[in-house]
């Protein structure tokens, strides 16, 4: 009996949706190419290679970005400067390496300012963003949509201000080294965003934060006569989501060895909030989980990568996962969850009547 | 407070209602700049109609689909796939007219019906399924992308007669001298897009303001609780509305080809926010219930004021427009917050 | 001729856990006020939502001008004649008066709304109501009091047969109303049937013809409103048949215990004037007192809910500074808020969250209670208060009502308060469970912990406090002694049966 509980919680679970769609993907993946799940050693590199590293690695920002989008979504917010701030942070970091301007057309492998300043300056630069759109949800009470819709449009603008419009390039190996180079032989993206993903875990379960933010998510009244400090709680989760779209912006500046202020991040806002929504934290606020939300980012990345198979064009992917991402909205949405419950429930009250 | 007020209230109490206040806000905050650009590059032009004009002409297609948009932001929701239905659009008539030879009229229409049918299907997935708007059309935004990239990734540029006819065809201004009409100089126009623009505006006056449908849009977005409570047809009134705005969509689309002439898939890129930000500019409430078709349209030109100012200075990049942009948006928010405070405390009083 | 505009007979409906209605009788007639009464939880707004199809009776028929009828929605009640002006203003405010009047069935001139025909008839409608006002504003730029006048001239402009006033005057001021009263008889001549739901009593004495007393789910009564006072009206609805099922006593007053918690002349222009109250250790003071009357208001000024706008509150003779919750918690007061659903509980989180929530908030996030500790403080609480669930991890939306508040109760009872206040605790919940929690709240101050204790069932209160503090109007009206006080004291003070008034 007490079996069967558990097993019907895990099947009225949205983040056990997420997985089996996940197993689906990879299954159809598998079936139309056997090497698709194949991971190769290289001995001379010492590293990894194969399709999943792949999608590890290029999930890797939207992931680290997620992270963040988790916590805000939980508490019934939305943050739509994400991918604005992926500009800004590539933008500054690109200025710091960069500061001679006018031989910005020959890279070289050195950096202007000091290495520390680099990472360091857009990291707290996009905290402060971020901390512009939690003042204003939090003490303005401004619809989080709008307040992020801010930034959103103002944030590029800041980050060709920064680099005066410029793509500047650069050779400078340590900064390569953050989204190309190597650690226990995976690309560092992963273990990035391994460190980020244990990192929020520990900070959100580990503390009682996470707690309250679901419970501020469920219910901001009941909370604050709790003895919550729901304010507070804003702030930090707002902060937390730039800082962490600062790192997404150093690992895809480093990627592209520039920073290209028009493309950079773009669309990662949408990308981020589907893989916590596909993860199964709700848009309404309420219980969260980091691990469906890793689960929903990789879920976006293999269909891509699939469909990269079937030599189809980059762009013609959105309309892929469009379709992907509507099956499991729409399974996930509360009428079909609903019905679907009610019929394991008389499943489960007929059981009952029977023994 | 139950005394009498105005029992009649004459032309000036009609225009100075409070639910005006954001429309002139817009207005206010549009003439204070555009004054700002005639002390500064009056002499290089920037007064000359023929600006003005060019303001229109240039943002006509951003001007179409606001009006759907501010359909759906009265309704309290959003619509993020504006941009890429549009784009959509401009594929279809492309590739139609350009690589299968058929005729433009035909592929337009299929656009407008694809466009409409979309906007429906999404709204009832919102309204049906109780999935929240920016979900439901974020994943529309994704499909028409999508769809674009399918048909095709390169460019494709449009010569037809009949596209060519309607991209050229121009009406300009005129002046009388010494009994013959001559153009003005510079020389100002208006073309199709203009008059389509124009047309769209009127459609939602009369739509919003004349009908039982649109007042239903208002109440939904005022309290779509009450609205249900007070036997509204509100499901309806919601799937039309995202109809409606995939058709808007579907029509800007047309405008941006007849502006370009041309078909490519990453066309109107982040189109969304130009048209939402102009809405929300234009005094519409992303909260619903509030807003109206004048004050969108006030709204597409503030915000297209920005980059002309910024032409003419000449010094000033064009990513500062971004910054201004965003610079309106909080001006206005807070505005509006002001606005909705006030009359919150006069309430409780 | 047909006399009865509406009957409704042998109403019965059954609620998980719960018989909300049982064999209710109603009855209307044409062109009269019919007072329903009752306490929270009488099963008023049940029955009137049966009315409007909101729910569906199990058994029961109602009959409208002698013809069965089956409401199925609000929307065929009001086609079916029946329209109802809630409490909460059901209107939109964005829109203009007039509009909110007429939407829906606006009149047309061929394809367009006629808005001057619509602003015509809808200033012709509130000024019959004796309201000259621009209806062209919008309706948020008017008072309350406006609004539901607004509300009521579209119930009334539907043709309606049977109009239902869900507490319409509890946001009025007395000169408002006034103005509803008169509007309220100029539509009893008009021949409607008028159900009119409300607490203050003087109000029913004033308007209604007859009045309906319904008491947990069952009918006591209906009398003609000339022919009861005010002390057995009141006593009817409160009745006395539960004081069989409790045998508790009062704690033992203490001699000499210090003064806890005091609070010195605290107020908020508008919703509390002038109040004073000390408690000590192991005392137990009740609030009586009718809903609106300020209780509600006092507890959460002594909370922190709400800032107070004048005097003070000191605990152990310190004065307190209270900014918001947080402050009120650290120093160990604890306060179980009215409305469970909005301030209570966290419906997505489990039984264990639910009860360790304010424990967790007076350590910071910072210190997070280890797991061991906090199923152990569950479940500590689980048995202590036999909370009926099947473990921790429960979701406490899906636990019976008397088990939420257990599980409220035990959040405040795990911070280890020495203050606690409890504002209508035993509300909504069953007679066990209510036992159960007076039986707990007891317990507390054997422990020496000081107890407000607010509710409006007075044989309760009687029971359980050492003093009783009887609100009315926004103010304190009196102070009893527990030990000696009756229920007929309380009731002449609330019902304020001076002299001059019940001659």
């Amino acid at each position: 009996m007490k079996r069967k509980l558990n097993w019907e919680s895990i099947v009225r679970s949205k983040v056990f949706w997420a997985v089996v769609a996940e197993a689906l993907i990879l299954l159809i993946a598998v079936i139309v190419r056997p090497d698709f799940l194949k991971i190769e050693y290289n001995e001379v590199t010492g590293m990894l290679y194969g399709v999943p590293i792949d999608i590890l690695n290029r999930s890797a920002e939207i992931i680290i970005i997620a992270m963040g989008m988790t916590l805000v979504i939980a508490l019934g917010g939305t943050d739509l400067s994400v991918g604005a701030l992926v500009a800004v942070s590539g933008a500054l970091a690109l200025k710091f390496l960069r500061w001679d301007v006018l031989i910005y057309n020959t890279p070289g492998n050195y950096t202007v300012m000091p290495f520390y300043l680099v990472i360091l300056v857009p990291l707290v630069a996009c905290t402060l963003m971020g901390a512009f759109n939690g003042l204003l949800i939090s003490r303005l009470k401004l619809q989080p949509i709008i307040a992020t819709l801010i930034l959103m449009v103002a944030g590029r603008g800041i980050a060709q201000i920064a680099t005066n419009g410029k793509q500047f390039t650069t050779m400078y190996t340590p900064y390569q080294f953050i989204a190309q180079g190597h650690v226990l032989w995976l690309p560092l993206p992963i273990i990035i965003a391994a460190v980020v993903l244990i990192s929020i875990a520990l900070f959100t379960r580990k503390t009682s934060f996470g707690m309250f933010v679901e419970s501020v998510g469920v219910n901001p009244n009941a909370s604050r006569v709790s003895g919550l400090k729901s304010n507070r709680i804003i702030m930090i989760a707002y902060m937390l989501t730039g800082f962490l779209s600062g790192i997404a912006g150093l690992i895809y500046s480093s990627r592209i060895s520039s920073c290209d202020s028009n493309n950079a991040g773009v669309n990662n806002e949408m990308d981020a909030i589907l893989a916590v929504v596909i993860g199964g934290t709700s848009m309404s606020g309420g219980k969260f989980s980091l691990a469906g939300t890793v689960v929903g980012a990789l879920i976006m990345r293999t269909i891509i990568t699939l469909v990269y198979f079937f030599g189809i064009v980059s762009e013609a992917i959105l309309a892929f996962e469009a379709v992907i991402i509507a099956v499991v909205i729409v399974l996930q949405s509360e009428p079909v969850r609903k019905a679907m419950a009610k019929r394991g429930h008389k499943k489960v009250t007929g059981g009952v009547v029977r023994a | 407070m139950l005394k009498a007020e105005t029992k009649r209230q004459g032309l000036f109490s009609r225009l100075f209602n409070p639910k005006f206040v954001m429309v002139y806000a817009t207005l206010g905050i549009f003439l204070v700049i555009y004054l700002f650009g005639a002390l500064m590059y009056g002499s290089k032009g920037f007064t000359s109609i023929r600006t003005f004009t060019l303001m229109f002409i240039d943002n006509a297609y951003v001007g179409i689909s606001a009006m759907g948009m501010t359909m759906v932001l009265i309704t309290g929701g959003i619509d993020l796939s504006v941009a890429a239905v549009a784009s959509l659009t401009g594929m279809f008539i492309a590739y139609g007219t350009s690589v299968l030879g058929l005729d433009p009229v035909a592929c337009m229409v299929f656009s407008l019906l694809v466009g409409t049918g979309l906007g429906l299907l999404m709204g009832a997935t919102i309204h049906c399924l109780n999935v929240p708007p920016f979900i439901t059309t974020l994943t529309g935004m994704f499909l028409a992308r999508g769809v674009c990239s399918l048909i095709s990734r390169e460019s494709i540029s449009i010569s037809h007669p009949t596209i060519d006819a309607l991209a050229g065809w121009k009406i300009y201004l005129m002046r009388l001298v010494d009994g013959e009409w001559v153009k003005i100089k510079p020389v100002a126009y208006i073309n199709f897009n203009v008059l389509l623009m124009i047309f769209m505006v009127i459609v939602g006056i009369v739509l919003l303001q004349w009908t039982r449908f649109g007042r239903n849009v208002y109440a939904i977005g005022g309290s779509e609780q009450s609205a249900k409570l007070m036997g509204l047809p509100v499901g309806r009134t919601k799937i039309l509305v995202y109809g409606f705005n995939g058709f808007c969509s579907a029509l800007a689309g047309i405008a941006y080809v007849l502006y370009v002439k041309s078909g490519w898939n990453l066309a109107l890129a982040g189109g969304e926010l130009d048209v939402i930000s102009s809405a929300v500019i234009g005094g519409v409430l992303l909260t619903g219930g509030v807003g109206y078709p004048i004050g969108t349209l006030l709204g597409v030109m503030l915000k297209s004021t920005i980059p002309a100012l910024i032409t003419f200075n000449g010094n000033l990049n064009s990513w500062w427009a971004k910054i201004a942009t965003g610079v309106l948006l909080l001006l206005f928010i807070v505005i509006q917050r002001i606005v909705v405070n006030y009359s919150a405390r006069k309430k409780a009083k | 001729m047909q006399d009865n505009v509406l009957e409704m007979k042998g109403i019965s409906i059954q609620f998980p856990g719960v018989r909300a209605l049982d064999e209710v009788d109603f009855t209307l007639k044409k062109g009269e006020v019919h007072a329903l009464l009752g306490e929270n939880g009488a099963g008023k707004s049940t029955l009137i939502k049966c009315l409007t199809g909101v729910h569906h009776m199990d058994t029961g028929t109602i009959l409208l001008d002698g013809a069965e009828i089956h409401p199925s929605s609000p929307q065929s009640a009001i086609s079916m004649g029946i329209s109802t002006v809630f409490q909460e203003i059901n209107l939109c405010p964005n829109l203009t008066v007039a509009e909110n009047i007429f939407i829906g069935r606006q009149p047309m001139t061929g394809p367009r709304i006629d808005w001057k025909t619509i602003n015509r008839r809808a200033r012709e409608l509130m000024e019959r109501m004796g309201m000259s006002i621009d209806v062209t504003r919008p309706l948020s730029y008017y008072s309350i009091a406006v609004q539901q006048m607004v509300s009521i001239a579209r119930a009334v402009d539907i043709q309606a047969k049977v109009l239902i006033l869900d507490e319409p005057t509890s946001s009025l001021d007395e000169h408002e109303v006034q103005r509803l009263f008169a509007v309220v008889r100029d539509l009893k001549t008009q021949g409607l049937g008028i159900i009119f739901i409300t607490h203050f009593l003087d109000q029913v004495f004033e308007i209604s013809d007859r009045i309906t007393v319904l008491r947990n789910g069952r009918l006591v009564g209906e009398f003609l409103t000339n022919a009861i006072t005010k002390l057995d009206l009141v006593t009817s609805m409160i009745g006395k048949d539960m004081n069989e099922i409790f045998n508790l006593k009062r704690a033992e007053q203490k001699e000499g215990a210090p003064t806890v918690f005091e609070a010195q002349h605290i107020g908020i222009t508008g919703k509390v004037e002038d109040i004073s109250l000390e408690v000590r250790q192991g005392e137990l003071v009740g609030f009586a007192g009718l809903l609106g009357s300020g209780r509600t208001e006092t507890a959460e000024m002594l909370f922190g809910v709400v800032r107070t706008q004048r005097g003070t509150i000191k605990k152990d003779g310190q004065t307190l500074t209270l900014r918001e919750p947080l402050d009120a918690i650290m120093k160990k007061i604890a306060f179980c808020p009215e409305d469970r659903k909005r301030d209570g509980i966290i419906g997505d989180l489990s039984v264990r969250e639910n009860i360790y929530l304010a424990v967790q908030a007076k350590r910071g996030f910072l210190k997070p209670m280890p797991r061991q500790e906090q199923r152990a403080l569950a479940e500590k609480y689980i048995r202590l208060l036999s909370i009926a669930t099947p473990d921790t991890e429960k979701k406490v939306s899906e636990l019976s009502g008397g088990n939420q508040q257990k599980v409220i109760l035990a959040r405040w009872m795990a911070t280890n308060p020495d203050v606690l206040i409890l504002d209508e605790p035993t509300r909504g919940i069953d007679v066990g469970a209510k036992a159960e929690i007076q039986r707990l709240m007891l317990e507390m101050c054997e422990k020496d912990m000081a107890v407000i204790f607010i509710s409006s069932e007075l044989d309760e209160i009687i029971r359980c406090s050492n003093r009783i503090i009887v609100m009315r109007d926004c103010a304190k009206a009196a102070e009893l002694d527990g030990e000696c006080c009756e229920q007929s004291d309380i009731l002449a003070i609330i019902a304020n049966e001076t002299p001059e008034v019940s001659a």
